[in-house]
């Protein structure tokens, strides 16, 4: 077990930790690595259920679409670029999850999207 | 000559915060500007007045000539320092500021447009006699033509459609053998693609180094350089890993980039600090006057002070900043170029919020925990604090590392141990991804080039994400019983109200969910 010394330090094997909790999950940084811990609880009430597609297919951050490189009915490879996003300054390439065909697009070259809503659908 | 009795800082984040602690140093007052997004953020609290300049997306905030302008005049600031990025290079905010009677704290406007423009520079470097990267679009098109033009640029040469860019269309020919029927090739490609197909040749530089010259100029005629930085390791053109000296060069080299640095600055009619930025191309290096003879080529001239400038300033114990307010003032340079010298090593590491992993992915969020590390030889620029937060609106550099000693080795492995311990939780980062770059064997043996982290990022981003042990469990379920019994039994009832529901994978619905955890690496 390791001990907690306060502050967000923890005594583990020898080591100093450091951890803190975000509602279901613990972020712990030791010795230069840094880990996300999630609690397996179903019920832990910020436990969001998200199918892999939408994760992948969604901008991680609010992001405004530079290119749009696929058409509905295209098929698709696994890692096949799709949407071109920018933000903070970088481009954010988003790319296929896995092969499939494209079967609409929710977004438009220009347009400023939020997080979390799939720019595009696979079938 | 400018005014510089009150210094507004046309910025955010570490650089704000860098500049507002050398207005502190030399007593002069100093005066923050934010947005929304920023309103307690670190540089507007150090600061002593604050202007609020609009709403977080930087267009209409830090990007606002209009805006900066009226809040420097609301506030009585007869001075802009612009930092890097946002208008630092904008020269039309820099004559903006000189129409207004406001020392702009940098080049003159026009020093910025000729420097901006890539052909001009080109030219100012030739007729400084300053090489650049052999090549030439030939006005006789013919394959013969061509190839004459080829043969005297060297190879290995680069043909690109001088209509193109991207990368698209360019061919690399090594040898006369493959030249004729190279250019055929090329021409056609260029006609396919962008339907001119007009040739640019280039000679090809295949592992160079990216090495910058600092240089600061004043009014009175005084130019000199600071040495160099080494910039090699960078992913798409963005740096991550910045030291001086650079492994690469000799004294003779660096009295050679030195030299080009300082006439390119003096026939471009620099004022203040800049960076001369080369290729250097190492195979040239390989004869017999070695390195001292190794070929560079201009790049281009960034017109301000670099995000980089701190390992200068360890191994030279100058204080860039000072020197820029300096000059804006009028005064004459503090330091003769035989004054100047080099005293052990430097490391810069940039700590970025992304997520190496994910393409390298910049993340936005809170900083819910940050502590930076305090211990000999290290120096932290940053600009956040725990509480604060990593912004969607900008850049995602959480802070800069500069770690110093007397020998290379003692500062990569001084930046290395800083980095075990420098914990920022709640946030993905990259610190895991430069130790691992740091203690690559090329890096230690400093045989970098731009193209290493292509060739390399691969493995080093596998060996930066280790698995979940046991310790790092035993920690989070430390901090999840930490949380009081409360939150247990509540957690408990849950379950049981659910008729025992959550049993099967999880242990039944009696098991602590806390006892079960899954991990994966952040």
């Amino acid at each position: 077990m390791a001990d907690a010394l306060g502050n967000g330090r923890y005594l583990v094997s020898g080591r100093i930790a450091y951890a803190v909790r975000e509602k279901g999950r613990v972020w712990v940084f030791i010795d230069g690595r840094t880990y996300v811990v999630e609690s397996n609880d179903r019920d832990a009430p910020d436990r969001v259920h998200v199918t892999d597609d939408q994760v992948a297919l969604a901008a991680p951050m609010p992001a405004t679409v530079i290119a749009i490189k696929v058409a509905p009915g295209q098929a698709v490879a696994a890692g096949d670029l799709l949407v071109l996003l920018e933000a903070m300054k970088m481009e954010l390439p988003i790319t296929a999850p896995r092969a499939g065909r494209v079967t609409s697009l929710a977004c438009r070259e220009g347009e400023l999207v939020q997080p979390g809503i799939p720019l595009l659908e696979l079938d | 000559m400018g005014r510089v009795t009150q210094i507004l800082i046309a910025n955010r984040g570490e650089i704000a915060v860098r500049v507002i602690r050398a207005c502190r140093e030399l007593g002069i007052p100093s005066v923050a500007v934010h947005s929304d997004a920023d309103a307690r953020a670190p540089h507007v609290l150090l600061a002593d007045r604050a202007v609020r300049i609009g709403p977080a997306p930087p267009a209409e905030s830090y990007l606002s000539i209009p805006t900066i302008l009226n809040a420097a005049r609301e506030s009585g600031a007869d001075a802009i320092h612009p930092g890097y990025g946002f208008l630092s290079e904008n020269a039309a905010f820099a004559r903006a500021c000189a129409d207004a009677g406001i020392t702009f704290i940098g080049p003159p406007g026009d020093v910025i447009d000729r420097l901006g423009s890539k052909i001009a520079a080109r030219a100012i470097a030739q007729k400084a006699g300053v090489p650049v990267v052999p090549g030439g679009t030939s006005a006789d098109q013919s394959t013969e033509a061509i190839a004459a033009s080829a043969r005297s640029v060297g190879f290995p040469v680069l043909l690109k459609p001088s209509a193109g860019g991207g990368g698209i269309g360019m061919k690399t020919i090594r040898d006369e053998r493959t030249l004729a029927a190279g250019i055929d090739q090329a021409r056609r490609e260029a006609t396919a693609a962008f339907g001119d197909g007009t040739l640019y040749v280039e000679r090809l530089i295949e592992r160079p180094r990216h090495v910058e010259i600092q240089i600061v100029a004043d009014d009175h005629g005084n130019v000199v350089h600071l040495f160099e930085r080494e910039c090699s390791v960078q992913r798409r053109h963005q740096k991550v890993v910045e030291e001086t000296p650079s492994t690469a060069l000799t004294p003779r080299l660096r009295q050679r980039m030195g030299d080009a640095a300082v006439a390119l600055a003096r026939a471009a009619g620099y004022r203040n600090a800049g960076t001369v930025e080369f290729l250097l191309d190492p195979s040239t290096g390989l004869g017999a006057g070695g390195m001292d003879s190794a070929s560079f080529y201009f790049l281009e001239v960034n017109t301000r002070l670099q995000v980089e400038h701190p390992v200068t300033e360890r191994v030279t114990g100058v204080d860039l900043v000072h020197a820029q307010i300096a000059v804006a003032r009028g005064e004459p340079l503090p330091w003769a170029q035989g004054s100047l010298a080099q005293r052990g090593h430097a490391i810069e590491v940039r700590v970025y919020a992304e997520d190496p992993s994910r393409h390298d992915l910049p993340q936005a969020g809170p900083l819910l925990l940050y502590r930076e590390p305090s211990m000999p030889g290290i120096r932290i620029d940053s600009g956040v604090t725990e509480g604060g937060e990593i912004s969607v609106h900008y850049d995602p550099l959480i802070a800069k590392l500069i770690a110093d000693g007397e020998t290379r080795d003692i500062a990569r492995r001084r930046a290395v141990e800083a980095l075990r311990h420098y914990p920022i939780l709640g946030i993905r980062t990259n610190v895991s991804f430069l130790i691992e770059v740091l203690e690559h064997p090329r890096f230690v043996a400093g045989d970098i080039d731009t193209r290493f982290l292509d060739v390399e990022g691969e493995q080093i981003r596998a060996r930066s994400a280790p698995a979940v042990s046991d310790g790092v469990l035993e920690v989070a379920r430390a901090v999840f019983t930490a949380k009081a019994d409360v939150s247990r039994r509540l957690v408990r009832r849950s379950a049981e109200r659910e008729g025992g529901s959550t049993a099967g994978e999880d242990g039944g619905a009696n098991a602590d969910p806390w006892d079960t955890l899954r991990g994966y690496r952040g």
